[in-house]
């Protein structure tokens, strides 16, 4: 599973509230749209540091890095250039 | 897993003791009655470098570990009776971290050896009169003009804000986007036209605490003045969170050992029907539950601490340690005052300051329901 498919299952699973069906592509806009908001940026925060093993503090935790499954991807990937195939 | 303390801490532990008992003893009735800020203990918290403990020594701190400053914290609530002076201290603390995690290189020079040397007082301002818990939902603006930032609105109940020097100030920056990217923070130094500091509310407790309005009309900041990015502000009071809901407890937990302690004497030396009343199971179960919270109480607080010591993410944990840590303070002081029995609502014993002070704890850095809120969303519910 790559790590755009790792963030949109979980945006999906644990970020839109259950029976919305919204379908989701990687450069939907997520805070704009309210899918997450403030309570949801602290799971979502929660989920990438634990699942990629990252830090992530300071000058990354800017909007423009979590407004898509996208711009989230690239933030993993120049953290710590992960990659994963299951 | 060693939930013991380091040599340094039990040292930092027992220093805070000894300092707070010596030199912490003003009489705080006085200072409930007047109004006024406990500037002397104030300035000697600044003298004993509680204030700069978590701070690179390059600001002017002490480089202590954020575990440490939670072990730190916790003393002083043990032994400074003045609750409201210990939420000062914090709130400069915090703000100081704010700065610290957020600011630029130019800020953080400029404001963290002020913030360590206790010389300037600082606050920061989120609340509004029509957004408490929805605190993002906030009607302040800071708009762009040119080389500037023009600010307008209001904020309430803020700690430090009547006595304040610099303000960390949350405000709408785009109104179009969402509070997570449209909110942003700035640094709003006392003096600066348009800027008002309204006089202190008077309150049920916490009364050496001064917490005000503040007002800004077309109150005109340096772009320099952002803390962070523009936009960043919604995350930067998530962030902010976490460490304010673990080291404002951390005060609590001391608090609650003194209380703890204090009804333990109480209720060995006083007799009733010729038995101490501790031996009846009605009051010691009272004083057992107390201690059941202190002890639960350290390991979430500790454990909230060391996370974020270690950068990492303590969203749930902060969360669940301020509910627990804040509703065991107000249980404790409850308990503490119904087993002095009538000498407990004495203000004499200064078991019902604890009290009163206790309360605001389950209402300040977001109330207990919006705790339970945080935690069952982080749940995934």
């Amino acid at each position: 599973m790559s790590v755009n498919e790792m963030i949109k299952q979980f945006i999906s699973s644990e970020l839109i509230p259950e029976g919305s069906e919204v379908p989701l592509t990687d450069t939907d806009h997520l805070i704009d749209s309210g899918i997450i908001d403030s309570f949801g940026i602290m799971s979502l925060l929660g989920f990438l540091e634990e699942k990629f093993s990252v830090q992530i503090s300071g000058d990354d935790l800017i909007p423009e890095n979590f407004e898509s499954i996208a711009t989230i991807s690239a933030l993993i990937l120049e953290k710590n250039g992960y990659q994963l195939e299951v | 897993m060693d939930f013991r303390l380091t040599e340094e801490q039990v040292s930092l532990r027992e220093s805070i003791i000894r300092f707070a008992r010596s030199e912490l003893s003003h009489d705080i009735r006085s200072f409930e009655t007047n109004g006024s800020f406990p500037w002397d203990a104030w300035r000697k918290c600044a003298e004993m470098q509680i204030m700069a403990l978590p701070f690179p020594e390059r600001y002017g701190g002490c480089g202590a570990d954020f575990l440490s400053t939670v072990h730190a914290m916790q003393a002083l609530g043990y032994a400074c009776r003045d609750a409201g002076l210990v939420h000062a201290i914090g709130t400069q603390i915090l703000c100081g971290l704010q700065i610290l995690l957020f600011g630029g290189e130019e800020i953080k020079d400029k404001y963290l050896p002020l913030i360590c040397r206790g010389e300037k007082v600082f606050a920061q301002a989120i609340t509004e009169p029509a957004s408490g818990s929805d605190a993002l939902s906030m009607a302040t603006r800071a708009e762009r003009q040119g080389e500037s930032y023009v600010i307008n609105g209001s904020k309430i109940f803020i700690s430090n804000g009547p006595i304040a020097d610099a303000v960390i100030v949350f405000a709408v920056t785009n109104s179009e986007k969402k509070a997570l990217g449209g909110i942003s923070c700035c640094i709003v130094e006392k003096g600066t036209p348009g800027f008002k500091q309204c006089k202190p509310f008077e309150k049920m407790g916490l009364t050496t605490l001064l917490n005000g309005e503040l007002v800004f009309e077309n109150c005109m900041i340096p772009l320099e003045r952002m803390l962070g990015k523009e936009g960043q502000g919604g995350i930067i009071f998530s962030e902010s969170m976490e460490w304010e809901r673990t080291l404002l407890p951390a005060a609590h937990i001391g608090t609650m050992e003194r209380v703890c302690e204090t009804s333990v004497k109480y209720v060995k030396e006083r007799s009733a029907f010729g038995k101490s009343i501790g031996s009846y199971q009605s009051v010691a179960n009272k004083i057992a539950d107390m201690k059941m919270n202190i002890e639960l109480g350290k390991l979430i607080v500790w454990k909230a601490a060391m996370l974020k010591g270690q950068g990492k993410r303590a969203s749930l944990e902060s969360s669940v340690c301020k509910l627990f840590v804040s509703e065991s303070l107000k249980k404790a002081c409850l308990d503490a005052v119904q087993v002095h029995g009538g000498y407990g609502y004495m203000t004499e014993y200064e078991i019902e300051r604890d009290l009163r002070d206790s309360i605001a704890s389950t209402i300040y850095s977001g109330t207990t329901e919006m705790q339970q809120n945080i935690i069952s969303r982080l749940m995934g519910l």
